[in-house]
């Protein structure tokens, strides 16, 4: 520990109008979101800053400290954001031990951040600075580190299932002993005016305040004894590096009523190693639970195989609405421009005839002629439209026979090898068949195809439908609507089209649709 | 001459009925559903049986398989069979059996009452009728082959008409030619598909189906 020096007030001043604007300029730069989440990695200056001034400014110490901090903001910018609660928390401990120096016979005033402590007031003042320090610590802790811990949490958790247990969280009693003795209230208040009573209330409040927290939330508890053991075990280690030699440091058996003979290093050492180590074993165990969203990456994994199955969703239902709007908009441009117009003439030549009878009884029977004519192109335009709905045959007799009779219909020669068994959900029907339809008119006009096979088939929880022809090969699936149409009605159920048709053929069309069969057809008759 | 109806729709059915009674038909059944008109085909045995395709209790293809079921108890039970629309499937199920006394029907037929009553007369005589979409499918499977390929014009006309069904006097009436130069454009056809040429009706038919459907697979 080394004393701010003499008629350095100037400087000390300076540096805490740097810190000062340095700290304004962070927040103003995460306030307005900036840097993201890695801003955060930049309250690494102010913290570096008030480490070395309190060192008492030695001469490199700042720049070689405000150099570590640049070098790890921007080279692990997320370390730095890491590392910055942990900067808060310790400099929050500095203050407490400076408290309990001074009552214990340390005399030299000390830069601590924006007071000037010394015996006496100033001790106080670095008492209060301290627990705001300590406030802001954990929550930044919490803040920042929760993906840290969240991940580290989740590397246990493969190796070990579990959550927080009571055993967990009854791990603050010795934390918070051990912090009573340390820095407690009997500690810190008695050296003046808190002696006897007033300290044993406050040591009860405190344990009240932990038993309270175990019983009342287990997570919370534990999270902070974890949160404990971590920054004593540190403190120990802080000891036993930068301040061996002091007098009146306690630290936890090493030297606990203020003994002005310094503790052996390898004691302090040796007690934060194993606190450390108590809060590393600790951490993950206690803190992913309420901290991390998604610690499980099974968990993860599936939240992204989830948030893409929905985006997929989205796209063909978009498509399956404004396919089923096209359709429903065709349907009535035939209604409208066939059956209807036609049964409008129908009517006027009936009227025509109905007005001849009398005079012309000839020229009314071609007109009755005429409107039965007129009746009969309706029916046929009728029939057309029905069957581009839902093909009667398919509603008749299912899947199966609906492909039998379309290669029936169809100028080629057909070699069929049809094995569904069941039948097939009447929609995936429908798409399928209306995909086998538009594969073999487009190998009708545009293959030169002499043969067609068609392959229908289920295995495996997939509907397979094959269809291979003999023609020139070369079709291109970008261009012309009709495969693209069918491409997206077989996607409302999962389906796929794959085609290969290279120059000189054959082509071939794979079609295959998830889909569970349903029991056999029932027989009506 | 005795016929019993299946049709499900009462405008249809009552239609047909006053049609048929108008032609002298004696309509000794007329019902709705499949099960029905099974009963009926089979207790009455009609000389004809008129029969929609699509029949309750599923009003999918029921009244086409009760009209192949009462064929398959009483073979060769003549059955006139009409659909809103023509399938090759169901025709070659109809035809499959080769007894003759089969019709497979547009309803749209009805509207021409002569042809319709000539085609369940021929029916009822144990001939073979086939709706012209039925047909016109049939000759566009075969028209790359080599033998269809070599017919003129006019003998795939005399083809389709036989197909449908049609006695050579049809053929001349619809086609305004003489009887006898359809008996020679029929040699000519028989000749050019290597068939062994009848004067008989039914026998021609079903001799032109079988040729058609050669390729049926």
């Amino acid at each position: 520990m080394v004393d701010a020096r003499d008629g350095g007030h100037d400087r000390t001043m300076f540096f805490d109008i740097v810190l000062a604007l340095t700290i304004g300029c962070i927040a103003f730069i995460l306030n307005r979101g900036w840097l993201g989440a890695r801003g955060w990695g930049l309250l690494l200056l102010p913290v570096a800053m008030a480490a070395a001034v309190m060192a008492g400014g030695a001469k490199g110490l700042i720049p070689a400290e405000l150099s570590l901090a640049v070098l790890a903001i921007v080279f692990a910018p997320k370390l730095a954001a890491r590392l910055v609660p942990f900067g808060v928390l310790g400099l929050a401990v500095f203050g407490l031990q400076l408290a309990k120096m001074y009552r214990d016979g340390f005399t030299n005033p000390v830069h601590y951040l924006f007071i000037h402590a010394a015996p006496g007031a100033g001790a106080r003042a670095a008492l209060i600075e301290a627990g705001v320090l300590f406030g802001i610590g954990l929550w930044l802790l919490l803040r920042l580190d929760a993906e840290l811990v969240g991940s580290l949490a989740a590397r246990w958790r493969a190796r070990r299932t579990g959550g927080i247990s009571a055993l967990h969280g009854l791990l603050l009693i010795p934390v918070v002993g051990l912090v009573m003795l340390l820095l407690g209230p009997g500690n810190w208040f008695g050296f003046q005016a808190f002696d006897g009573l007033d300290a044993a209330l406050a040591d009860l409040a405190m344990a009240t305040a932990a038993l309270v927290l175990i019983f009342r939330s287990r997570a919370w508890a534990a999270t902070l004894a974890a949160a404990g053991l971590l920054v004593l075990g540190a403190y120990g280690w802080v000891i036993a590096v930068f301040w061996p030699a002091v007098p009146g440091f306690a630290y936890g058996f090493s030297d606990l009523h203020n003994n002005l003979v310094p503790a052996p290093l390898w004691s302090d050492a040796l007690q934060g190693s194993v606190l450390l180590a108590a809060g590393l074993w600790l951490a993950p165990r206690v803190m992913g639970g309420h901290l991390a969203p998604h610690p499980d990456p099974e968990l993860a994994a599936r939240a992204r195989q989830l948030t893409q199955r929905v985006q997929l969703l989205t796209k063909t239902r978009h498509d399956a609405v404004d396919t089923a709007a096209a359709e429903l908009r065709r349907i009535e441009r035939d209604l409208h421009d066939g059956a209807q117009a036609r049964l409008v003439a129908l009517g006027m030549s009936l009227r025509a005839a109905e007005r001849m009878f009398a005079t012309n009884p000839e020229a009314a029977l071609a007109l009755v002629a005429e409107a039965r004519e007129t009746s009969s192109r309706a029916l046929t335009d009728l029939r057309d439209l029905v069957r581009g709905i839902y093909p009667p045959v398919l509603a008749d007799r299912g899947l199966a026979d609906a492909v039998r009779a379309l290669a029936l219909d169809t100028p080629l020669h057909t070699e069929l090898d049809i094995d569904l068994g069941h039948e097939v959900e009447l929609p995936v029907g429908a798409a399928v068949y209306f995909a086998v339809a538009e594969v073999l008119a487009n190998a009708v006009r545009h293959s030169g195809a002499r043969t067609v096979r068609i392959r229908l088939g289920h295995s495996g929880g997939m509907l397979r439908a094959e269809i291979t022809d003999d023609g020139a090969g070369g079709a291109d699936p970008a261009q012309g609507t009709g495969l693209a149409g069918v491409e997206r009605r077989l996607a409302t159920f999962d389906g796929i089209l794959a085609l290969s048709s290279p120059p000189g053929g054959p082509t071939i069309v794979v079609i295959e649709v998830p889909c569970a069969l349903s029991s056999a057809k029932t027989s009506s008759s | 001459m005795r016929v019993v109806i299946g049709e499900d729709l009462f405008l249809l059915r009552e239609g047909l009925v006053k049609l048929l009674s108008a032609h002298g038909f004696e309509i000794v059944a007329a019902v709705a559903t499949a099960p029905e008109l099974l009963a009926a085909l089979v207790a009455e045995r009609p000389d004809v049986g008129i029969v929609d395709v699509r029949l309750p209790p599923t009003h999918t293809d029921d009244g086409l398989r009760a009209a192949l079921q009462a064929r398959q108890q009483i073979p060769g039970l003549p059955v006139l069979v009409l659909s809103q629309y023509v399938e090759q499937l169901y025709a070659r199920e109809l035809l499959a059996d080769q007894a003759g006394g089969v019709g497979y029907l547009l309803k749209d037929r009805v509207f021409n009452d002569d042809q319709f009553t000539g085609a369940i007369r021929t029916v009822a005589a144990g001939g073979t009728v086939l709706d012209p979409e039925v047909v016109a499918k049939l000759m566009s499977r075969r028209a790359r082959d080599a033998p269809v390929a070599r017919l003129t014009p006019r003998e795939r006309e005399v083809l389709a008409l036989m197909a449908e069904g049609r006695s050579n006097a049809a053929i001349a009436q619809r086609l305004f030619v003489t009887e006898k130069a359809v008996s020679k454009h029929a040699a000519g056809i028989f000749a050019k598909l290597d068939l062994a040429l009848s004067e008989d009706d039914n026998r021609r038919v079903l001799a032109v189906l079988a040729y058609l459907e050669s390729l049926w697979p």
